[in-house]
């Protein structure tokens, strides 16, 4: 069975520290999985190298059968890769409706762009989204206005928008509150199967809540894969998070 | 809920129709002034305000919508105004010429024949079109240099300021084709369609006030589309953008060479308002003061940096009469753009702005409530 | 040999001069990430401070040194508590504001003495020229290598070898983290500015014999500072040396082989490859952001 996403002995370093040192990683169409490991594991870096914001020194990322590692960022977006980073990254000076309409990107060039005029265009699946993720009322306000939470789902609606078919979530839920988190949990379930989606949590409760397949880094690299189950008994990984009462305790 | 949408959209697009108003109102406005104003003298001076309030907007396109602060806008102009200036030089009747027609600085730096980069200059058209094309096409390999590379910030300022006056001293050095210091001097008026733009009369000054018209409203079209849009979130942040799939690099320098472009026309301009073309058209000074109208005006209003040069410049220009008028006007202004810096961080367009929120009604104090509500809700 | 020693002295001495503007602009930047316009107008304050000390007081240049450096600099924090203060948070729009400041104080000294060209004398102990490596060259041009040299020990001691310096370096790591160990923030910034206002005003004493003193002289400098400081690397006090060092050399080599025009034009070229393809200047260490 051919992988969506292949990461082959994947390293990166910076000035010597090798943040990801020989990662092998495979995920599944319609999969969601759940990254965790402690801190420096070198989780968001993977992220990172998935989506090219950090260029891989050694190793292959493969991509439905393509090999994105040389690519530049934008053009692994183009294949259908999206990411939710862990500060969230909006527009600030743009209204809730403009931060979706850029998102919403179907045409990246520059001409079709500049010839495209009407900005209502799909006006209604925007408000659409606005509402599911809870913006509805601050459609037309600028980014800059909403709290920190609002900012989070922004940033989700963001993705959704994008409609992307892999999804790098970095930390969705910092920040949030319990309800909160569990409305996105509710979210990374609806869109499972439907979209590819790879997280990176500290909260091991939304962990159990919406993973099926947990994979746990240590060290840059890969130290156990396995179900919520697999991987509490798993004694490497206790190993790892020793002094604290296993991984309920990160 | 979704009337609340459809009422906010209908605002939005009504906002939209009345900038448009208002833009119209002010080019209407610039348009019939001749009627007003009889005064050959005055009506040049004016014209020039707006060739400077052209080259502001233009700055304010790539500055103000996609964040490139250009300290380099003026080699634009600059190399617009030397492209008709070359064209109405060799158009001079040759009492000012040597043999063939020769430019008399060349004659005096005992230049024997034109330069080969001098010769397509005999054709109207292709100084017209070069005067246009050079400067966006200089802009568009300079800023895939830059933004390929993703350089921003304060470095994409220093490398423009850098590329500027690398040109500036070329220009300078190379006397024996470029009139050195001097410039360019002594020109033909420029004579097309069967009419002659002799810089003080009104021929050229509608000449000045349709190009500004024409090329506000292109440029007001571009921050309307959705590329506009795109800018604005560059802007804001680069990186995100990217990660949406557009090559941020190749919008940058889009909006840079049409920025550039629309510079150039308005150099081209000058030249012919102001009878030649001179080293100080591509100088340090000049930049910064583009920067400074934009700043004024507001960098992220087309009009407002049009309005930000024309009064900043008119105002100066008004009192350059007496020195010590204007040494004190110059010193006061200082101390105005510094408390516009501080507190109408996007110029003097934000005082519309903030006049506008006042009119909106206020945030509603349970938006917090009604949000948590409706997680609530999704909840169940 | 002759040769090479004469042009390695000539680039020496314009290099000198080149640190001893960017100093200063390379404190207030590098620690506080504003960029100063203003800092032209600050040298040109030190050089008619200079000149009018003499012309009222028959100050010597020496004496006006010490008055010239605390002027300025107190001139220098009154602008940081005044304006500087509140664009910590915007630090691209200190172009725009120090710019407005430079403005005025251009157009100050334009009213209070004058458009007119001032000239400062030399120290006459300095007036002749010394003979280095086999080269002769002006004693006065010793002086100022000598006085940059102190200079650079002298702030390289107080922001690294001081509490004072570990303060401020504590706080361009982190203003809040700082201020909750209970540094005063603002007034380390202040201080800061002042320093580096203060080394501009020097600059300007120093280098008023060798030129005219203008309103407009500080704008030439301004834009060589800066070139100075971002191909250094922004915190790299010793990047500034070493890239006024080849910026010196460079100008020196290139205006022997063609004229200052054309040279200068070079100079900034490879500036501006330089700075494309390492914009985080020359010095300075990758580091993950």
């Amino acid at each position: 069975m051919t992988a969506h996403l292949n990461l082959v002995d994947v390293g990166v370093s910076f000035n010597g520290f090798k943040a990801v040192n020989g990662l092998t990683l495979s995920v599944n169409q319609g999969e969601l999985r759940c990254l965790i490991g402690p801190n420096g594991a070198g989780k968001t870096t993977a992220l990172d190298l998935i989506c090219g914001k950090t260029a891989a020194m050694s190793g292959s990322i493969i991509y439905r059968g393509q090999d994105i590692t040389a690519l530049e960022d934008y053009q692994i977006a183009r294949v259908g890769v999206g990411r939710k980073f862990q500060i969230p990254s909006v527009f600030k000076q743009l209204t809730v409706r403009e931060n979706l309409e850029v998102a919403y990107c179907k045409h990246t060039g520059v001409f079709s762009n500049l010839m495209q005029w009407s900005r209502s265009s799909d006006s209604g699946g925007l408000a659409h989204l606005a509402e599911f993720v809870g913006l509805a009322d601050h459609f037309d306000e600028p980014a800059d206005h909403l709290s920190h939470g609002q900012t989070q789902w922004l940033e989700i609606a963001l993705l959704l928008a994008q409609d992307a078919d892999l999804i790098l979530l970095d930390e969705p839920t910092a920040g949030m509150t319990a309800q909160e988190t569990h409305k996105t949990a509710d979210i990374c379930q609806r869109l499972k199967g439907k979209h590819t989606i790879i997280v990176v949590e500290h909260d091991m409760g939304f962990v159990k809540e919406i993973g099926d397949i947990i994979s746990v880094m240590h060290q840059g690299r890969l130290l156990a894969e396995g179900t919520v189950a697999e991987i509490e008994a798993d004694p490497k990984v206790r190993q790892v998070y020793l002094g604290s009462a296993g991984i309920s305790g990160a | 809920m979704n009337r609340a949408n459809e009422k906010t959209s209908r605002w939005q697009t009504s906002r939209g129709t009345m900038q448009f108003m208002v833009y119209a109102a002010v080019c209407l406005a610039i348009l019939l002034l001749p009627l007003v104003v009889q005064d050959d003298f005055m009506l040049n001076r004016i014209a020039r305000y707006l060739v400077l309030a052209m080259v502001a907007m233009a700055l304010s396109l790539s500055w103000g919508y996609a964040g490139i602060l250009n300290l380099g806008q003026a080699m634009s102009f600059g190399i617009g105004s030397y492209c008709m200036a070359m064209a109405l030089k060799l158009r001079t009747v040759p009492v000012h010429t040597g043999s063939d027609g020769l430019p008399d600085f060349m004659v005096w730096n005992n230049v024997t024949q034109l330069p080969w980069f001098w010769e397509p200059f005999w054709s109207l058209p292709f100084a017209i079109l070069a005067g246009i094309l050079l400067p966006a096409l200089a802009a568009a390999l300079l800023g895939w240099f830059i933004f390929r590379g993703r350089v921003t910030g304060v470095f994409v300022a220093i490398i423009t300021l850098a590329t500027m006056i690398v040109l500036n001293l070329v220009i300078i050095d190379q006397q024996q084709y470029t009139g050195g210091f001097n410039g360019i001097t002594d020109l033909a008026q420029l004579e097309l369609f069967g009419v002659t733009f002799d810089a003080y009369s009104s021929s050229t000054y509608y000449l000045v006030a349709i190009s500004l018209t024409l090329s506000l409203f292109f440029a007001l079209a571009i921050t309307r589309s959705k590329a506009g849009l795109i800018l604005q979130a560059i802007r804001d942040q680069e990186q995100r953008v990217r990660f949406f799939g557009y090559d941020v690099a190749l919008f940058k320098t889009t909006i840079f060479a049409i920025s550039a472009a629309i510079a150039g026309l308005a150099g081209m301009l000058y030249t012919i308002v102001m009878e030649f073309a001179s080293p100080t058209f591509l100088s340090v000074q000049l930049s910064l003061s583009i920067v400074i109208w934009c700043a004024v005006g507001g960098r992220q209003s087309l009009l407002g940096a049009m309005l930000g040069a024309i009064l900043v410049a008119g105002v100066q220009g008004a009192l350059s009469e007496s020195e010590t008028f204007l040494d004190t006007w110059t010193l006061i202004m200082g101390g105005l753009f510094v408390l516009i810096v501080l507190f109408l961080p996007n110029g003097l367009a934000s005082l519309i702005d903030l006049g506008r929120r006042r009119v909106r009604t206020p945030k509603s104090p349970d938006n917090r409530v009604a949000h948590s509500a409706e997680l609530k809700e999704d909840r169940t | 040999m002759d040769f090479v020693v004469q042009q390695f002295v000539t680039g020496l001495s314009i290099g000198s001069i080149l640190l001893l503007v960017a100093l200063g602009l390379s404190i207030i930047y590098g620690s506080m990430g504003v960029i100063n316009m203003a800092h032209g107008e600050f040298i040109m304050l030190g050089a008619y401070g200079t000149w009018a000390l003499n012309a009222a007081f028959g100050l010597s240049l020496f004496p006006s040194l010490i008055v010239v450096f605390l002027g300025v600099g107190l001139i220098g924090a009154l602008i940081e508590l005044g304006v500087i203060r509140f664009l910590y948070k915007r630090t691209l729009d200190t172009i725009l504001a120090t710019w407005g400041i430079g403005v005025m104080l251009q157009q100050a000294i334009r009213l209070a003495a004058g458009g007119e060209l001032r000239y400062v004398q030399m120290p006459p102990s300095l007036s002749d020229s010394v003979s280095v490596l086999g080269t002769d060259v002006s004693a006065y041009r010793v002086f100022i290598f000598l006085a940059v040299a102190v200079l650079f020990g002298v702030t390289w001691f107080i922001l690294y070898r001081t509490s004072a310096g570990m303060k401020l370096r504590a706080v361009v790591q982190d203003p809040a983290i700082a201020s909750s160990f209970g540094i005063d923030a603002g007034r380390v910034r202040t201080l800061t500015f002042a320093y580096g206002a203060g080394l501009a005003g020097l600059a300007g004493a120093l280098v008023a014999p060798l030129k005219s003193v203008s309103p407009e002289m500080g704008a030439s400098y301004v834009v060589d500072a800066f070139f100075v400081v971002v191909l250094g690397g922004v915190q790299s006090l010793f990047g500034t040396v070493a890239s006024s060092f080849i910026l010196g050399q460079l100008t020196g080599a290139l205006a022997f082989w063609q004229n200052d025009t054309v040279a200068k034009a070079l100079v900034l070229v490879v500036i501006v490859v330089l700075i494309r393809f390492r914009p985080q200047g020359l010095f300075v260490t990758r580091v993950r952001t």
